[in-house]
């Protein structure tokens, strides 16, 4: 536990080879510049992208797929084995653990999917245009909520064990190849990359307000900006299906007493609307609004896990190309 | 709900149906078990197949064998729901969230106002309170309604009005030749109540425009905001703080209500919509 072990590439594309008869192993796959997590077979092991942000889908679809029967609930077939989870969406399965799995009620499905999974998280070694976790107090790489981080640089991989379901992974790899230890040269050249990839992230997201700081100024603002940033906002939803921590549902009525769970979205009109027609989200630039209150103003009140872990991919999503950041930047300098 | 799946339903046998108005139906179910609620908590009625919708039972919490359930004829859901005759079998989730605080209501003059189906959620309350009448001082109902014919319970109000610390006070938007008590909104109501303001605490549960003329008129009469509690309505969609459909502010209404005392919603956006 808590040790780095290498071994060569080659040796480890040859124990996915096996894995993958044992589990289902997901891994980002490229496709004209983006990447989203695909299924892994013999023939994509050698495409696998390592250390670069970030998956299109967040990691929260594996534990809340966008339909899902949550009566009669199927769990995975195999166990699945996640690779390639950059930090902010590890950091943001605290808040979807916290929704889901709460005292009050732990929510079965959600409660399978996230048993049946082995999450590898890795460092971000390089940032996507509109990366800024560091902004929330997120570091680059994982720090929680994985099992094993998982690096590749100059064709060795580097295996970090986190939890005893890694270790029992570990120990599955070892069966098939050897797991040496790293030179102190190597493991500081992974640190240093760490902290490169953090300075580059400060740098690049100078003056953007930190977490507590978007929740005052969110609090405190004009309706009148919302109104603005709104104007081009289509209630697509995007935004919020995208989002690692909007965890929000509709529950769809079955033959047989049984639901279906989809995932919904506050930007969708109606969200709030009730039986006798009275709708506090109609205004189309309150429903914008309700999600900025919802992440920076309410989660924080009610959970203790944060909201909004900075992956950007709202503002990538966006066709209405409104930028939280520009909108954060300009709050703060009002 | 002892089943392992917080989201499967136990199920419900329909005995009768009842009609309290031209939109208003009583629905006399029966629980395939004994089933527990605290006055207020809400359940979530499942039509199989065709949807579920939040109720806060109409029957006393003490009755463990049968649930009424008093629905308006308003949304899909309600419409199916007024189609049945009985001998259905229908789906419960529950109960859930927050309901009246009856611990504060001991030792008080009890101010109950109702408007329209909202005499549903309170009949129950007032079950309740008839069953623990030795604990309150006196129990106050105002109940505003469209119009006679849209008037509940009738037969209700009778019994509840030869309880001797029960007054019921009841008035009309629209009058027609056979009413006999008040006429006008039901905030009209509370000119001529008499309490004892600082030992007293008022329930009121009604459509959104009602609760809100309501409030405002009892902190005119010096109902401090935490002695005014309120049932509010909201899109209670999975009963369980996850869905997200009833946030009001930080609050699930679902979990952290329905029911909440005026000063803990006072400042949350939009909660009289």
């Amino acid at each position: 536990m808590n040790k780095y072990y290498t071994l060569s590439r080659q040796d480890w594309e040859k124990t996915l080879a096996n894995l993958i008869n044992q589990y289902h192993i997901y891994a980002p796959l490229s496709y004209n510049g983006h990447q989203d997590y695909e299924l892994i077979d013999q023939d994509s092991i050698s495409q696998i992208v390592y250390n670069r942000p970030k998956p299109a889908t967040p990691l929260k679809t594996f534990f809340l797929p966008i339909e899902e029967n949550v009566v009669n609930i199927q769990p995975p077939t195999h166990t699945r084995v996640i690779m390639g989870v950059p930090a902010c969406d590890l950091e943001a399965v605290h808040i979807q653990d916290e929704m889901y799995l709460n005292r009050d009620y732990v929510d079965p499905a959600y409660k399978k999917n996230r048993e049946a999974a082995i999450l590898i998280g890795t460092d971000c070694h390089s940032t996507q245009e509109h990366c800024h976790c560091t902004s929330y107090g997120i570091k680059p790489y994982p720090q929680t909520n994985h099992d094993l981080t998982l690096s590749l640089v100059e064709d060795t991989i580097y295996l970090y064990i986190n939890s005893p379901m890694g270790e029992s992974l570990a120990q599955a790899i070892r069966e098939i190849a050897p797991l040496e230890d790293p030179t102190e040269n190597e493991i500081q050249h992974l640190l240093d990359k760490r902290s490169q990839v953090e300075q580059e992230l400060n740098h690049k997201n100078q003056g953007l307000p930190d977490y507590k700081k978007t929740g005052e100024l969110v609090a405190r603002s004009d309706p009148g900006i919302w109104k603005k940033y709104a104007e081009t906002c289509v209630s697509c939803g995007a935004c919020a299906t995208i989002c690692p921590t909007c965890t929000c549902f509709l529950l769809m009525e079955k033959p047989g007493f049984e639901k279906v769970r989809h995932l919904d979205a506050c930007q969708y009109p109606g969200f709030e609307k009730v039986a006798a027609g009275e709708d506090p989200l109609r205004p189309l630039y309150k429903r914008f609004y309700n999600r900025y209150m919802c992440k920076y103003v309410w989660k924080p009140e009610k959970f203790e896990s944060i909201a909004c872990t900075g992956c950007g991919r709202c503002i990538e999503a966006c066709i209405g190309k409104i930028s939280k950041n520009e909108l954060f930047l300009e709050l703060a300098n009002a | 709900m002892d089943n392992g799946n917080i989201y499967k339903p136990i199920k419900a046998k329909l005995l009768e149906v009842i009609e309290e108005s031209p939109t208003i139906k009583t629905f006399v179910l029966q629980p395939e078990r004994k089933f527990s609620f605290h006055t207020g908590q809400f359940i979530e009625l499942i039509l199989e197949g065709v949807g579920e919708a939040p109720f806060t039972p109409s029957s006393s919490p003490l009755v463990k064998e049968k649930l009424d359930i008093t629905v308006m004829k308003t949304g899909f859901v309600t419409q199916r729901l007024h189609q049945l005759k009985g001998g259905e079998t229908l789906g419960i989730r529950g109960p859930y969230g927050r309901g009246y605080p009856l611990e504060k209501l001991y030792d008080k003059e009890v101010l109950v106002m109702g408007g329209g189906c909202g005499f549903a959620p309170l009949r129950s309350l007032l079950y309740n309170l008839q069953a623990e009448q030795e604990r309150i001082k006196k129990v106050t109902f105002c109940y505003g309604s469209k119009s006679p014919r849209e008037c509940i319970y009738e037969p209700y109000i009778e019994e509840l009005r030869s309880f001797p610390k029960f007054e019921v006070m009841r008035t009309v938007d629209e009058a027609d030749e056979t009413w006999t008590e008040e006429v006008g909104v039901a905030t009209v109501l509370l000119d001529k109540v008499e309490v004892n303001i600082p030992n007293s605490v008022a329930v009121v549960v009604g459509p959104p425009i009602m609760m809100k003329f309501s409030v405002q008129k009892l902190l005119e009469m010096g109902y401090p905001e935490n002695k005014i509690y309120l049932s509010m309505e909201k899109n209670m969609s999975c009963g369980l703080g996850k869905c997200g459909h009833c946030m009001m502010g930080e609050y699930f209404v679902c979990k952290d209500g329905p029911v909440f005392s005026y000063d803990e919603i006072k400042d949350k956006p939009d909660i009289w919509k």
